[in-house]
């Protein structure tokens, strides 16, 4: 899952930025409101984690650019004011949900996976396709009921494939997943980390079409 | 205590007594003219009446004696002087007399005399003053003593009317009792005595300026615990990501960049003590001649590391104009002042840039400049940068981060030695150039 952090304080946006990476999301950070939407426009991330207070643009005006061009993806907001009234504000505006600072990494992961999973239209923290099981929040996965063991780029890759089966996701799209801006991507990187899941999970799991992209089945009678 | 009421009440009654002497003064004067016309008359028909029947000469101590003091006395004396009779003959008056009214002083008091010739006699007719005066002064006493008697009844009179009169007052004293600390609105100023508006008005200005300096200090408290919570966030995130780590290198990393988070924590706190100290009235400061050239060489010296460290030529021009930049005021906020300015420009100017430094006299005046070969502050943006917690767009990129307290603790420093602060181009056109003038101090 991609997030873009949008925070002006260096200190403040480079400790997020690396605890969500802990915690497995591919981040991608900028510090000021012009910054955020150009981001925004790439359509790119899958939540947005936004401070109220920044420059050029604040986030009121980043999130209700957002909502009003439709954008209903989810925003998370940081605000270093606790006034009810501010976070009203920022709900009002469109938030999902809100941080007041100080606040906690692992509470601030949590809650992006809420976020995430809601915004999928699932309501358990569990994502489960056929008999893989992945849980977000530990970053655990399970094939058969038994623990199975996935690098996080690994684990990344299928949670975006199963987080919308049946659908096609380009080699780009995947590696929008993988990595921020920052990261370095490997050439090649997608394929590597396909071919370690076809052999943990079957080669029938994940489908390759080809010229396109990857895929995993809608499993038809489930869905009904 | 002093009290308007008894002050009031002490002088009306004072006044009012001065006011009843003053009468009875008045009728004394006036009663003892009325008794003096009336007796002397009195005395004339008397002496007429005398002169109707001659008399035989006095034989010694002959005559009504035991008269009382206030009797009148009759002598008669005949053409040779020698007297014929003397109606109280204990009493010692001159033997001899002038004719018509006189005034006659004996060791028995003051005589109203009235003589006049009857054939071969000489009548004289006497009578004691005092008992003129007594009559005037009974008339004088009967004037004022209604007046005194209705004196207490007057005094509680003003006594309840000055108390009514102050109602007004007592009002208002209830109405400032009442508030609390927090509850500024203005007193009502409507149907007040024109004497009790002004203290309310006054009292309503004050109201005003609290309330504006309560409000200032309000945000500036608010606008403080924001910008405080900002440097903990991050020294939350960084402890929690120290917790987080797994290796030795990491943990390293995550415990430097958590003092350095801690160290702009601490700096912030400082700058906001800082400024807190220099709000105006909070304290007085000694001060005393300082010379601003000296000063910004011990400043320079402190502040080389870091510019060396960014590879930026920081240096003092040497003044070329004669005359010492020395100016009255408190050392430990211009060092503040000196040392804000140079670290701005400083952490601001891009590696290997350039920061000059200097401190002249220009007539009554002395002039500090700081110019550096940073991105400088577009001519909008000038007039903001000394709002506290203002943070110009220019300031976001790069590591360097200010609190958007420096310029705002340079400009209250500044204020308070009658400084002004110009904002203009620094080095070359480039950059920024601070220059503050100070009134020189006096030689």
């Amino acid at each position: 899952m991609r997030i873009l952090l949008a925070e002006d304080d260096p200190m403040i946006g480079a400790s997020v930025g690396r605890g969500l990476r802990q915690d497995g999301f591919a981040v991608d950070w900028v510090e000021d409101g012009r910054a955020a939407e150009a981001a925004l426009g790439e359509r790119v991330h899958d939540a947005i984690v936004l401070d109220l207070g920044l420059p050029r643009r604040t986030g009121l005006e980043v999130l209700g650019g957002m909502r009003r061009g439709g954008d209903t993806r989810p925003v998370l907001i940081l605000t270093a004011r606790d006034a009810v009234a501010d976070r009203v504000a920022g709900l009002d505006a469109g938030a999902d949900d809100y941080l007041v600072k100080p606040f906690d990494l692992d509470e601030l992961s949590a809650r992006l996976r809420a976020l995430l999973r809601r915004g999928a239209g699932r309501a358990e923290p569990v994502l489960a396709h056929g008999e893989v099981e992945l849980f977000p929040a530990t970053r655990e996965a399970r094939f058969k009921g038994e623990p199975l063991s996935l690098s996080p780029r690994e684990f990344a890759l299928l949670e975006a494939l199963i987080a919308r089966p049946g659908a096609i996701l380009s080699r780009v799209q995947l590696e929008d997943k993988l990595y921020g801006w920052a990261d370095p991507v490997e050439s090649n990187a997608v394929e590597v980390h396909i071919h370690a899941l076809r052999r943990k999970l079957g080669a029938d799991f994940i489908r390759n079409v080809r010229g396109v992209g990857w895929m995993v089945a809608r499993p038809a009678p489930a869905q009904a | 205590m002093r009290s308007i009421r008894r002050e009031l009440l002490v002088w009306l009654l004072l006044g009012l007594a001065l006011g009843v002497a003053a009468a009875a003064v008045g009728t004394y004067l006036r009663a003892r003219e009325e008794a003096n016309a009336l007796f002397d008359h009195q005395l004339e028909e008397m002496v007429a009446s005398l002169t109707d029947a001659p008399f035989a000469p006095a034989s010694g101590g002959a005559g009504g004696g035991g008269a009382g003091d206030d009797a009148l006395v009759v002598q008669i004396w005949d053409r040779n002087g020698v007297q014929l009779y003397l109606s109280q003959p204990q009493r010692v008056l001159p033997k001899r007399a002038q004719l018509g009214f006189t005034n006659v002083h004996t060791d028995e008091g003051d005589w109203r005399v009235f003589s006049a010739l009857a054939g071969n006699q000489v009548l004289q007719v006497a009578q004691p003053m005092h008992a003129r005066r007594a009559l005037a002064a009974s008339m004088a006493l009967r004037t004022i003593v209604p007046l005194l008697a209705m004196l207490p009844a007057l005094g509680l009179l003003i006594w309840l009317i000055i108390a009514q009169g102050l109602k007004p007052l007592q009002r208002v004293a209830a109405a400032v009792a009442r508030r609390s600390p927090t509850a500024l609105e203005p007193l009502p100023e409507r149907e007040l005595p024109s004497e009790v508006q002004p203290l309310v008005q006054a009292l309503n200005a004050l109201l005003a300026r609290l309330r504006e300096a309560l409000s200032a200090q309000r945000t500036f408290i608010a606008d403080a615990a924001h910008e405080l919570r900002t440097p903990l966030t991050a020294v939350h995130l960084q402890a929690q990501l120290a917790e987080r780590a797994t290796t030795d290198a990491e943990r390293r990393g995550a415990l430097a960049d958590l003092k350095s988070g801690l160290e702009r924590a601490t700096r912030l706190s400082e700058q906001l003590l800082t400024l807190a100290r220099e709000e105006p009235g909070v304290a007085e400061r000694p001060v005393a001649p300082i010379d601003l050239h000296a000063l910004a060489r011990d400043v320079i010296r402190e502040l080389a590391p870091l510019a060396s460290a960014k590879s930026i030529d920081l240096g003092l021009i040497e003044p070329s104009a004669p005359g010492q930049p020395i100016v009255s005021g408190d050392v430990g906020a211009l060092s503040t002042l000196v040392s804000n300015l140079i670290d701005n420009a400083v952490r601001y100017s891009p590696a290997r840039g350039r920061v000059d430094v200097s401190a002249l006299r220009d007539a009554d005046r002395v002039v500090l400049t700081v110019r550096d070969t940073g991105p400088g502050i577009p001519p909008d943006e000038r007039s903001r940068v000394f709002d506290r917690f203002y943070r110009g767009a220019h300031a976001e990129n790069g590591s360097e981060r200010g609190s958007g307290l420096g310029l705002a603790i340079v400009k209250r420093i500044a204020e308070r030695h009658g400084a002004e602060i110009v904002l203009g181009e620094g080095i070359d056109g480039a950059g920024l150039g601070v220059t503050v003038r100070f009134p020189a101090a006096a030689a």
